[in-house]
């Protein structure tokens, strides 16, 4: 009796151990936490219908920077959603440009906007479109009898009228405390500005190769300098909230859906969490461009990919990864995804009610009316988004004026190179 | 052949020594060696001297970064001292509800300082903390309208938040050497006519100089390798004002510097290394006297 029992013992930790290395397990890592739920749901779905293979979802916060640890210490993940031009440059993503079967239910505007500029090549898939640009307060516009502004003139004036009519509103709302809003700022501004002179691909190759007579970015008449004196008069004419440096998102969400901020620049990313904090909102969202601030300039508006997926180089899963991906990509998890983050799809077979149906039309006027621009990839790995946005908090700080802003900027720039 | 006994202590403190070496020594030591690189944290390590060392002391912000180091170490150590002292003299003597009042003293902390900070933050947020709202009602919102705008009032704040949460901890040592007092000593000053300023001065803290010397030490280590506090509350800012060199060498590693991060974190070593051993040798001496 005890041998049967020992035997039985020894087959149960064998067939275990058997079935532990049939299964092929996918590690999928992102730093996106407005879908980890919905994420859990399709993954558990796939592993479901897809037995000898388990995809695990590992959120990290701070995902761009865990990363490269993971990277450094040879722990990659088979698929992330993690993507930077020096780990393209390092051969650390997948070649997936011959995955057809995704590409051709794509949007080819997407499809560029996911090309590597330096092999011509795709190493990562957008399944969605994100846009920013000005969210602002139809009620409040209407009440005061003013249109979204297309010239910084126009703009300005708007937030004075705005001032004056209603000085217990904030005209513009800025959460500086968060450096990577005032970081945001300027990549929708003078970068916008910037990618709209030089168009898409020139400013790219521009800012790849450090090319600073076409950049101009130091220049006390370049589009820094111009940025910076703007912000300056805004604060100085009291057109922006007095505790710019110290105020978060929240601050902002909440004084936004509680009529006492007029106007704040973001992305459709915010979006869930006004319409969470005040349902009421949905009829009064109104979305505007960034106003032209420069000379001959136009409005411009963010319209770019968002929620990009790769494959690691190295993973010795990659069909399991490329099978989840499929599952992950069909036009029915898609149409929830879209539904669930707030953000239109990039493939051409998903409809999804991604926004109340009135602000989803204002952005698509806004899409066709102003210049679009994307996110610009090909900044300096040694200078961020949020250190350029630390670089505004000093502004707004008074730690420059606005020809010293742009001379610090360049530099920084520069030596991120 | 002569064999050499390992006598029992030795072999005891083997398992101590290894872990020591595994990982202090050997980190240490592969740190020093990646100083002296380009290195990015992924790619290629290429050999720069001591170029990055020569590259921390030419750069503004990270001279600015000393500065605010030193600042809040400063202002740290001391306040929490004296407040350690203070509570602990108090918490001596008996009265009702001691030990009530030695639990919330000590309770903040064992809260994450991360955690703290935040909750400091939503309290004295300009313009909009409990506190701002609180010191309106009063008619006056004395620094709590604008204190991050100001670099002094900015790092008084920095430097509050973190007294108010660790000097339950310093008191719990000071405690514990005013315990270690004979109460014969202080019996016989008061028979020698001791006043009670004479009995703190030349019985008291001569004998709580032990007790000194972990606080102190302790305090700078902690202080001058800050970065918890800032983070939650200033994240540096605004811009780089407030930025310790602890949340520096955070930014530069995670900027792709890894191998200039890695020797601001040496010269760091250093900058905590020289106010210990200068406290260690004043407090010494006066323990031995």
């Amino acid at each position: 009796m005890k041998r049967l029992f020992a035997l039985l013992v020894v087959m149960a930790l064998a067939l275990t151990a058997v079935s532990a290395f049939a299964e092929t397990k996918v590690n999928f890592f992102t730093g996106k936490i407005e879908t980890i739920d919905l994420l859990n749901g399709i993954i558990d779905e796939f592993n479901a219908q897809n037995p000898g293979i388990v995809v695990e979802q590992e959120y990290q916060n701070d995902a761009s920077n865990i990363i490269k640890v993971k990277f450094a210490s040879d722990e990659v993940p088979d698929v992330m959603t993690t993507y930077e031009q020096e780990f393209v440059d390092q051969g650390k993503y997948m070649d997936i440009s011959d995955v057809n079967e995704w590409w051709d239910r794509l949007i080819p505007s997407m499809r560029d906007s996911c090309t590597d500029l330096k092999t011509g090549k795709q190493y990562r898939i957008c399944t969605n479109m994100t846009m920013a640009g000005f969210f602002y307060n139809k009620e409040i516009f209407a009440e005061l009898g003013l249109t979204p502004a297309t010239t910084w003139d126009e703009f300005v004036k708007n937030l004075e009228v705005i001032k004056e009519k209603k000085p217990d509103v904030v005209p513009w709302f800025i959460f500086g405390k968060e450096a990577w809003h005032l970081g945001h700022l300027i990549e929708f501004i003078p970068h916008g500005y910037l990618k709209q002179t030089l168009g898409a691909l020139g400013c790219k190759t521009a800012m790849l190769n450090n090319e600073s007579d076409k950049l101009n970015l130091g220049a006390a008449d370049g589009c820094m300098a111009v940025f910076a004196q703007n912000m300056l008069d805004l604060q100085a004419k009291g057109l922006i909230n007095e505790d710019v440096l110290t105020a978060t998102g929240d601050n902002c969400t909440e004084a936004f859906v509680t009529g006492k901020a007029a106007m704040f620049s973001n992305g459709m990313w915010a979006l869930s969490g006004i319409l969470e904090a005040n349902p009421e909102m949905a009829d009064k969202l109104g979305f505007a461009p960034y106003p032209a601030y420069m000379p001959d300039s136009q409005p411009v508006v963010l319209c770019a990919e968002d929620s990009g997926y790769s494959i690691s180089a190295t993973t010795e899963n990659v069909d399991a990864a490329k099978a989840f991906l499929t599952f992950l990509f069909s036009a029915e998890n898609q149409k929830k995804y879209s539904e669930s983050l707030g953000s239109p799809s990039a493939f051409k077979d998903v409809e999804a009610a991604w926004a109340p149906e009135g602000f989803a039309k204002e952005v698509s006027n806004v899409l066709n009316s102003a210049v679009n621009i994307g996110f610009t990839n090909e900044k300096p790995a040694g200078f961020s988004g949020d250190d350029a946005g630390r670089m505004v908090q000093d502004l707004l700080a008074g730690t420059y004026d606005a020809k010293g802003f742009a001379e610090a900027y360049e530099k920084a720039w520069n030596e991120g190179f | 052949m002569k064999i050499r006994k390992v006598n029992w202590t030795q072999f005891m403190s083997f398992p101590a020594i290894l872990l020591y070496s595994i990982f202090f020594v050997y980190p240490l030591l592969k740190g020093i060696g990646m100083s002296l690189t380009d290195w990015d944290g992924m790619g290629t390590a290429n050999f720069v001297g001591l170029s990055n060392f020569e590259r921390f002391f030419q750069d503004k912000r990270a001279i600015g970064d000393i500065r605010t180091t030193l600042i809040f170490a400063a202002g740290s150590a001391v306040f929490l001292n004296l407040v350690g002292l203070g509570y602990a003299l108090l918490m001596e003597r008996p009265f009702h509800g001691r030990s009530a009042a030695r639990v919330i003293i000590y309770l903040p902390a064992i809260i994450s300082p991360l955690i703290m900070g935040y909750i400091w933050y939503f309290l004295l947020q300009p313009g909009r903390g409990f506190l701002y709202h609180a010191a309106e009602q009063l008619g006056t919102t004395f620094f709590l309208g604008k204190w991050m705008n100001d670099y002094p009032t900015t790092m008084t704040v920095l430097v509050f938040v973190n007294v108010w949460q660790y000097a339950g901890m310093t008191m719990i040592i000071y405690l514990a050497g005013l315990k270690n007092i004979s109460t014969d000593i202080l019996e016989a000053a008061i028979v020698d006519g001791a006043g009670s300023w004479q009995r703190f001065t030349r019985v008291t803290l001569p004998l709580l100089m032990p007790a000194i010397r972990i606080n102190v030490v302790t305090n700078i280590i902690g202080s001058l390798s800050v970065f918890d506090v800032i983070m939650s509350l200033t994240e540096g800012g605004p811009g780089y004002a407030t930025e310790s060199l602890s949340i520096y060498i955070m930014r530069m590693c995670y900027g792709s510097r890894t191998g200039y991060s890695t020797a601001v974190a040496m010269i760091l070593f250093f900058i905590i290394l020289i106010p210990v051993l200068i406290s260690l040798y004043l407090t010494k001496e006066k323990s031995d006297a």
